[in-house]
């Protein structure tokens, strides 16, 4: 009887440790989380705020970390005094073509390759080469073809040089959505008398259209962020967000801070959705396509 | 017979016609500019002097790779951001996979939260960490001085090192997220059966990460690894926000230099060489990437 009781007490002792150090675990598990959000999130929250200061909260010091009460005025400022929404829009409408070219061509290069492995291992090879590519190496020749054909400074020149760069990456992508897609459903309707492109448009297309929404996405994104062609080819008229925030650092950053970081805001919204949108595919998304550099 | 032989030539012909549009304009816009891009490189085109320009042959390359002192530079600058920048990724990263893989609530929006670096351009990160760094009204001099830690407004890109550690910190900043989604996705495939059975035989947790998750886990580090080093040679839109390569060219990476070389000096010719020796590195790295992938497969399969 003793003996027993002395038992369970000394096992409810070990399960209280084992709580214990279970609970001190945890516990330190998200403090190191909270800490990495600090320091990976800190900056965004930081542009947010000062970019919704007013003046007399600007000047404070100590500074003043939260905005009392919020103001716009570095986005009225940044709307009309540095054309702000020009550049947004023409990053939109640049980012958007050439989100929809690149689709537009890779699809059915993809379906080539999945369906009749056309090319074959030479041709995987030539995409990985190629999205390995440094841009720096095409931004010269570009450059110089561009002048001769009066390409500088158009929508049409960016979403062209866009629309090819991103194509190894949609390919890759889209080829392992279509193998995925049962062949005897297009064959089905091929035999009812569907032409092969008939079928990819009107039967594949729809079921495999969650995918290509990932690709459009990461189309858009790397499109979006892009600077190298853009600070070369772009001129006034259609200069992108990324070129217009590097007009804030000549003649000294200061002066502008606020529509600085207004602009740095607009300039990462797209960035914030699509992160949440695409959690599953961030790897292969991160890994394969987006222009770095 | 005679069906058949059409029925075999629509075949032929229809992978081909499917894919052509891709291989036209990738043959117009990248190989064809790649190819100019080596005949401009034999040559000595140089706007700044005129639009006539001559055949010199591989002198461009022998500048380059031999008497380029500013090129050279570059080289050398490149890999001092780069070697740190990978190092402390690869462990961060990996710290924090870690610590998601012993999250149990929250864990889909904790990472979104982490990867969100990873999503933004170079130039918009740059640009947040440079105000962040600013003199007068950055957030850092500004909470150093608050907390008592700074007693002056600090210049941080004033010194060639601190500049350097400066562009680390941002790169680590905005690439870290990746290594840490591909340590994921790489620690989540590691069957839950052998630390059970590990367990089960007695091992610490110590025991079971040394010779459980690291070995399992060599290769997809040994790709995130080769998928960064890559990246990191075009690293170029945050040296052009963040320091424009000062202090005096410290931080001018290879990428920057050609670009000044092509659009500040506007040698032509002369940037197109560096170019192809960029892409000459980049390529043997990528043969690289190949070779581990292949290696990673033979293991998996």
């Amino acid at each position: 009887m003793a003996i027993a009781i002395e038992r369970s007490r000394v096992s409810a002792r070990r399960r209280n440790r084992y709580r214990a150090r279970r609970w001190i675990g945890h516990a330190l598990t998200y403090l190191g989380l909270a800490a990495a959000l600090f320091f990976f999130l800190g900056p965004f929250f930081w542009i947010v705020t000062t970019s919704l200061k007013g003046n007399e909260d600007f000047f404070a010091y100590p500074p003043a970390w939260i905005p009392t009460p919020p103001s716009l005025a570095h986005y009225a400022a940044l709307f009309t005094r540095s054309s702000g929404a020009r550049y947004f829009t023409n990053s939109m409408v640049i980012s958007s073509l050439s989100m929809l070219a690149a689709l537009a061509v890779s699809l059915p290069t993809a379906y080539s390759i999945a369906r009749w492995r056309f090319g074959g291992g030479f041709l995987s090879v030539l995409l990985l080469v190629l999205r390995m590519l440094p841009a720096i190496a095409l931004i010269i020749p570009i450059y110089i073809m561009y002048k001769m054909f009066g390409l500088t400074n158009s929508y049409l020149g960016l979403v062209i040089i866009y629309t090819v760069v991103y194509i190894p990456f949609a390919v890759w992508l889209m080829v392992g959505f279509i193998r995925d897609f049962p062949i005897e459903i297009e064959e089905a309707a091929m035999i009812d008398g569907c032409s092969r492109l008939r079928a990819l448009v009107q039967v594949v297309v729809p079921i495999i259209a969650p995918g290509l929404a990932v690709v459009a996405l990461f189309a858009f994104i790397a499109t979006w962020n892009e600077f190298l062609f853009a600070v070369v080819l772009t001129g006034i008229e259609t200069k992108t967000m990324m070129v217009l925030v590097t007009s804030f650092t000549s003649g000294g950053t200061d002066a502008f801070y606020g529509e600085a970081s207004a602009s740095v805001v607009l300039g990462v919204l797209p960035a914030f959705a699509i992160a949440f949108i695409l959690q599953r595919y961030l790897v292969k998304g991160l890994a394969l396509g987006g222009t770095k550099g | 017979m005679q069906i058949g032989a059409f029925a075999l030539k629509r075949k032929q012909w229809e992978p081909f016609a499917f894919a052509s549009p891709s291989l036209v304009l990738i043959a117009l816009v990248i190989v064809f500019p790649l190819v100019y891009a080596f005949y401009l490189s034999l040559q000595n085109f140089d706007l700044s002097v005129g639009p006539e320009y001559e055949y010199v042959g591989g002198k461009n390359y022998v500048e380059a790779v031999f008497q380029d002192q500013r090129f050279l530079g570059s080289v050398w600058n490149t890999a001092i951001i780069i070697a740190p920048s990978l190092a402390i990724e690869l462990l961060l990263g990996l710290g924090l996979a870690l610590l998601l893989g012993r999250v149990i609530r929250g864990r889909p929006i904790i990472t979104a939260l982490l990867a969100i670096p990873a999503m933004v351009s170079p130039v918009m990160g740059g640009m947040a960490w440079r105000m962040l760094f600013g003199v007068k009204y950055g957030a850092i001099n500004n909470l150093g001085r608050q907390l008592g830690i700074l007693d002056v407004y600090f210049d941080w890109f004033g010194s060639s090192f601190i500049s350097i550690v400066a562009v680390v910190l941002v790169e680590i900043w905005h690439n870290t997220p990746f290594m840490m989604l591909v340590l994921l996705a790489g620690l989540q495939s590691i069957p839950q059966e052998l630390y059970d059975s590990a367990k089960v035989d007695g091992a610490t947790a110590w025991q079971s990460f040394w010779s459980i998750t690291l070995p399992l886990l060599k290769f997809t580090m040994a790709v995130g690894v080769m998928i960064r080093l890559i990246d990191l040679t075009k690293l170029f839109g945050l040296i052009f926000i963040l320091t424009f390569g000062g202090p005096g060219g410290a931080t001018e990476t290879v990428a920057f230099n050609t670009y000044l070389v092509g659009f500040k000096d506007f040698r032509m010719s002369y940037a197109s060489a560096l170019s192809y020796v960029i892409v000459g590195g980049v390529l043997v790295l990528t043969l690289a990437f190949l070779w581990v992938q292949r290696l990673r497969e033979a293991r998996a399969g």
